[in-house]
């Protein structure tokens, strides 16, 4: 049996490879045209080349999202992007479009062909549906619950996909034009402007029988599934999907990490115990802003699985910097300042071999070698005495006091 | 072209059958039919002895739990040798199959089928047509259609659908606010956006919450440019309770011609004032946001 996929989300290039060093076993990427995230800073072609040549440095495999709703004008230029993913050694490209497959089929055969979420395939008679139609692996809809993946699962040949973390459509995938109406954005060319998340009086006939001190909202809150990873990797599930192809490098950095470890701790100790799965959520909350739950893996979404007030969550760690280098000599780290802190505050390193190391950072200088109290430039080279070795692309937060 | 109507209530049933070609009926994995199983084989034989067209709608997604009633509801639904199936979720592809009715089955995606690369792939895997989205221009409805002349179907009438979940929104937000309110199946209400005025219908049945349109579209003057190569045209009655007004629809769609459309779309306009719209047809919603 093959060891499951961990598939993260990148919005560059850089980010790609923090994913990918951070413990991806795939990476899915947008490039400028044809992919939903019209706001994500999309692949050049140049990118998606030096994705997919990084990418083999790993044994990692990159997905292009080729996934938005195509309307006729849209698909001008397609074969030539099919050809030049498949040239470039793109491993498989995520599609909603089902015309889409005997493209790839005729223009680059060694690629994949993943169904998006955006059809919501939720049984096992639509996952055969598509496989008979030629795709290679069914990402399922999110509205699937635990059981229901195992069902379908146990009933289907063609490898499945299943989201475990991050934000959800309150809607069906692709089945949401509320963007549309209300702001002539189309949500599946890419231009959702997250309509579900607004307030909305409710009425019955002319009676308004919505609360004025709580007004309706279809507002999610996110994706959680870290207690069902084991259930997922005996459910013979192929890949676990991380949504957020808009996060920060910090998010992808910390929440792959996380899961990475977590899937590594399965298949070595063949369980994971809650006090072991209590660590891990408390790690995956490093690095959240908006509420989470399990969705509809646990069968349904009642109001509690709703935000209608608050729309945030306390991070309970800020990100602060990113590690460019490290000086063994002086015990000296190169890094960028991210957000604000401060001398004295007591700071955490992670990274692809590091551990949530602590430290409090009493020695930092600029480039002038001047000392710095306050670090409150964003962009801002500085450097850094830590009293343990850091490394390249370790990241750095701040422990808050709460 | 076909003219069909969606029939909701079997009162409706000896008035509009005169004025269409045929009705879409629905029980299960349908929004917002109210129909027993007996009542849709006493519409189904009516249509037949009138010679008279009868389609079954199963729109919604359907779940792995709910697989087996779906088998049964379908062997119900063979029994009644419907001229054709609307249908949403993939599976019924499958499905149909094995109960040899995929020759019956026409794709709605609703609002992911807007190409006409994906109506020719999803034709050429041997479904009678297919319903294009709500939300293509009238150009591109043209385009599509001319491109597969006799296989595709459109809804000109009615609110269209803009958003479906799983999730039950109207309960969980009485429960959230600690109100009992009887909101199953009920289609008086609707939601208002706190910046803006759109009255956008609502209704939650035991299978997710649906919103659609605050608009209602109709197509008296597009239609007939394109009724060559349009293979059926839906008036869909959802959130329209006078039965005059829908009754006229039908009477008018029927009657509709290239030169009478403008007399028609003001006279229908003027006898029953609602919000009418053009919807998409002359509004692109491509912008992105970052215009």
């Amino acid at each position: 049996m093959n060891k499951i996929e961990l598939l993260a989300p990148a919005k560059d290039l850089q980010k790609a490879k923090i994913a990918i060093m951070y413990g991806a076993d795939a990476v899915y990427v947008g490039g400028k045209f044809f992919s939903l995230r019209s706001r994500a800073s999309n692949f050049s072609l140049e990118d998606l080349r030096e994705l997919s040549q990084f990418a083999k440095q790993y044994g990692a495999k990159v997905y292009v999202t080729v996934n938005i709703v195509f309307h006729d004008d849209d698909y001008k230029g397609i074969s030539d992007y099919l050809t030049y993913l498949g040239s470039i050694g793109i491993d498989a490209v995520i599609i909603s479009s089902l015309a889409l497959i005997p493209m790839v089929r005729k223009l680059a055969p060694k690629m994949e062909c993943h169904i998006s979420t955006q059809l919501s395939s939720l049984n096992s008679a639509a996952v055969k549906t598509l496989q008979e139609f030629g795709a290679d692996r069914i990402v399922l809809a999110r509205e699937a619950s635990m059981e229901q993946i195992n069902e379908i699962s146990s009933k289907v040949s063609v490898p499945l996909e299943v989201f475990i973390h991050g934000g959800m459509c309150s809607n069906y995938s692709g089945r949401c034009t509320l963007s549309n109406r209300m702001t002539l954005r189309d949500a599946n060319r890419g231009g959702c402007a997250h309509s579900c998340r607004w307030k909305y009086h409710l009425f019955d006939g002319d009676e308004i029988i919505s609360n004025p001190n709580c007004l309706m909202s279809m507002s999610s809150k996110d994706l959680r599934a870290s207690a069902y990873i084991e259930k997922m990797i005996r459910a013979n599930v192929a890949s676990l999907k991380i949504e957020g192809r808009m996060k920060s490098e910090y998010y992808i950095g910390q929440v792959v990490k996380t899961y990475r470890k977590m899937i590594d701790e399965i298949y070595h100790e063949g369980h994971l115990t809650q006090a072991r799965l209590d660590y891990y959520d408390s790690e995956l909350s490093k690095a959240e802003n908006r509420p989470s739950d399990d969705g509809f893996l646990s069968g349904s979404c009642d109001n509690s699985k709703h935000l209608y007030g608050v729309i945030g969550a306390a991070v309970t760690h800020d990100y602060v910097a990113f590690v460019h280098d490290f000086d063994e000599e002086r015990n000296m780290a190169t890094i960028e300042v991210k957000n604000i802190f401060a001398r004295s505050d007591e700071l955490e390193v992670f990274g692809p071999n590091v551990d949530n190391q602590r430290f409090k950072a009493d020695d930092i200088y600029d480039e002038n070698w001047q000392i710095v109290d306050l670090c409150n430039k964003p962009t801002q080279i500085l450097y850094v005495r830590t009293p343990f070795r850091v490394h390249r692309c370790d990241m750095i937060r701040k422990v808050n006091k709460r | 072209m076909e003219l069909l109507v969606t029939l909701r209530k079997r009162a409706l049933l000896e008035r509009i059958l005169p004025l269409v070609d045929g009705v879409i009926i629905g029980r299960f994995f349908a929004a917002s039919y109210h129909l027993g199983s007996n009542e849709m084989r006493i519409i189904n034989n009516y249509c037949k002895s009138n010679k008279k067209k009868v389609y079954v709608q199963i729109d919604n997604f359907i779940s792995e739990d709910d697989m087996d009633e779906l088998l049964d509801y379908m062997g119900f639904v063979k029994s009644l040798e419907p001229d054709g199936i609307y249908f949403h979720d993939l599976g019924l592809y499958e499905i149909a199959k094995e109960f040899s009715l995929a020759d019956k089955l026409i794709y709605d995606g609703k609002s992911v089928l807007c190409n006409s690369l994906d109506t020719r792939f999803l034709l050429n895997r041997g479904i009678d047509s297919v319903m294009l989205a709500r939300e293509l221009t009238f150009e591109e409805i043209k385009d599509i259609a001319s491109n597969n002349p006799g296989q595709v179907d459109i809804q000109i009438f009615g609110h269209q659908r803009m958003s479906y979940s799983r999730r039950k929104f109207l309960k969980n937000y009485f429960e959230e606010i600690n109100r009992d309110y009887d909101y199953l199946n009920k289609e008086s209400l609707y939601l208002i956006e706190e910046q803006r005025d759109y009255r956008m219908p609502i209704v939650e049945d035991d299978e997710g919450t649906f919103i659609y349109t605050d608009y209602i579209v109709e197509m008296f003057k597009e239609l007939p440019k394109i009724a060559d190569v349009i293979k059926r045209g839906v008036i869909d009655t959802l959130f329209i309770d006078n039965d005059n007004m829908i009754l006229q629809a039908c009477r008018d769609y029927k009657r509709v011609n290239k030169e009478n459309a403008d007399f028609i779309k003001e006279s229908f306009r003027h006898s029953y004032p609602e919000n009418y719209s053009s919807g998409y047809l002359y509004q692109k919603t491509n912008i992105s946001k970052d215009e």
